[in-house]
């Protein structure tokens, strides 16, 4: 509880930071140079935990990163998962899937640091990600149904495989609750690189990335620990 | 702070509840074949022949299934009965087949129009499904009432389009 009530209230405090700054210009002028590896944090994402178990909609994902912290400033991450789907419409459509996905990326910080205080382990962070999954699906039970001359036809897309890249943008907070304990949160925007044809068939889900539209967006919700 | 949690809770759910609901096809699933009826008459000031689509007074159309035997029977139901005023048809081709035969009575002279098509699965969505396109090979008909026939669209999809001409 109290370790929320932290993290609240200095996410409140990272709004009024900027003035802060402002105020606090003239301290010491003492260099204490950020070292470049300032440690790793892995971290698992609660948010699709917690959205697996209440969602009826036939989609699950798990994932978890891991993010360098250089000079205070660029967090690198590589984030990995796992995602499918099992989904069947009310025209009686199934789609299954499931997959691996992986995207890579760059946080900044975008606190100004206090010049030769101790870094602060709150952050405040943008970034972008690339991400990429190549995974199998199955499109079942597609009717195509002629009312007129009164033939139906069931088709089956059998392991049809797919390719799939794209980028989001994000941005998020983390901060550290109790001595290397992290949580954090990001939302983020999702965009295709590679769409589909007309016509083509193609995959309603595609792991990592959620439903297959154009673009779409995420969140996460990350406890993490630093190494 | 007590309230704060479920407060973040509730919208954490409806955030996600909100946007997780079955979605409904929004795409044209609907593919007619379009023929419109045209007199082709000399324009003296343009010095050519130009079309000028008319109304037949009254016309019955139905779908003529030809079986694998080369048997050929009508289709029960009648996709026009006597209508009035028609000046353009619309209609369904065959989707697992070929060949689409349809015999057409204009006013009291009967024809019969068939359109051989290639049949193409055109995957729209899991929401939509799946439908048929067809692109026109060839058309072939009696020439009672019918003078000829053009083909000015041989891509028959899910768009509002004039595919072929038939001149009296």
């Amino acid at each position: 509880m109290r370790s929320i009530l932290r993290y609240i209230i200095s996410f409140v405090l990272l709004l009024n930071v900027s003035n802060v700054g402002a105020q606090e210009k003239k301290t010491e002028e003492k260099e204490t140079k950020p070292a470049l590896l300032n440690g790793l944090t892995v971290q698992v994402d609660i948010a699709s935990l917690a959205y697996n178990l209440i969602s009826n909609g036939g989609t699950y994902s798990s994932e978890a990163s891991v993010q360098a912290d250089l000079k205070h400033k660029y967090f690198p991450i590589v984030e990995v998962g796992f995602g499918g789907a099992d989904k069947v419409t009310a025209d009686n459509i199934g789609f299954k899937t499931n997959g691996l996905f992986g995207r890579v990326g760059v946080d900044l910080n975008l606190l100004k640091q206090k010049e030769g205080a101790k870094p602060t382990n709150n952050l405040f962070l943008a970034g972008v990600r690339l991400g990429f999954t190549s995974f199998l699906y199955d499109i079942s039970n597609v009717t195509i149904s002629d009312n007129y001359w009164g033939t139906t036809e069931v088709l089956n897309y059998e392991k049809q495989s797919a390719t799939k890249i794209w980028y989001e943008i994000v941005a998020g907070v983390k901060v550290e609750v109790i001595k290397n304990i992290y949580m954090g949160w990001t939302i983020r925007t999702k965009n295709l690189l590679n769409k589909n044809a007309e016509g083509e068939v193609s995959p309603w889900y595609v792991p990592g990335f959620g439903v297959n539209t154009s673009s779409t967006w995420g969140f996460s919700y990350s406890i993490g620990y630093r190494f | 702070m007590k309230k704060t949690i479920p407060i973040f809770i509730t919208l954490f759910l409806v955030f996600f509840i909100a946007c997780t609901g079955d979605q409904e096809c929004r795409k044209n699933r609907y593919v007619n074949l379009q023929i419109g009826f045209y007199h082709s008459t000399y324009n003296s000031t343009k010095d050519a022949y130009v079309d000028a689509s008319f109304s037949v007074d009254s016309l019955t159309l139905q779908g003529i299934k030809t079986a694998e035997t080369g048997e050929e029977t009508l289709v029960d139901s009648i996709l026009y009965n006597n209508q009035k005023s028609v000046s353009k048809l619309v209609l369904p081709l065959d989707k697992s087949s070929e060949q689409s035969k349809y015999l057409v009575v204009f006013n009291d002279v009967s024809d019969t129009i068939t359109v051989f098509h290639t049949n193409y699965d055109y995957y729209l969505s899991l929401e939509c499904g799946c439908i048929k396109t067809f692109s026109i090979d060839t058309v072939l008909t009696t020439n009672n009432f019918i003078d000829s026939v053009k083909i000015i669209n041989h891509d028959v999809i899910n768009v509002d389009a004039e595919h072929i001409k038939i001149y009296n």
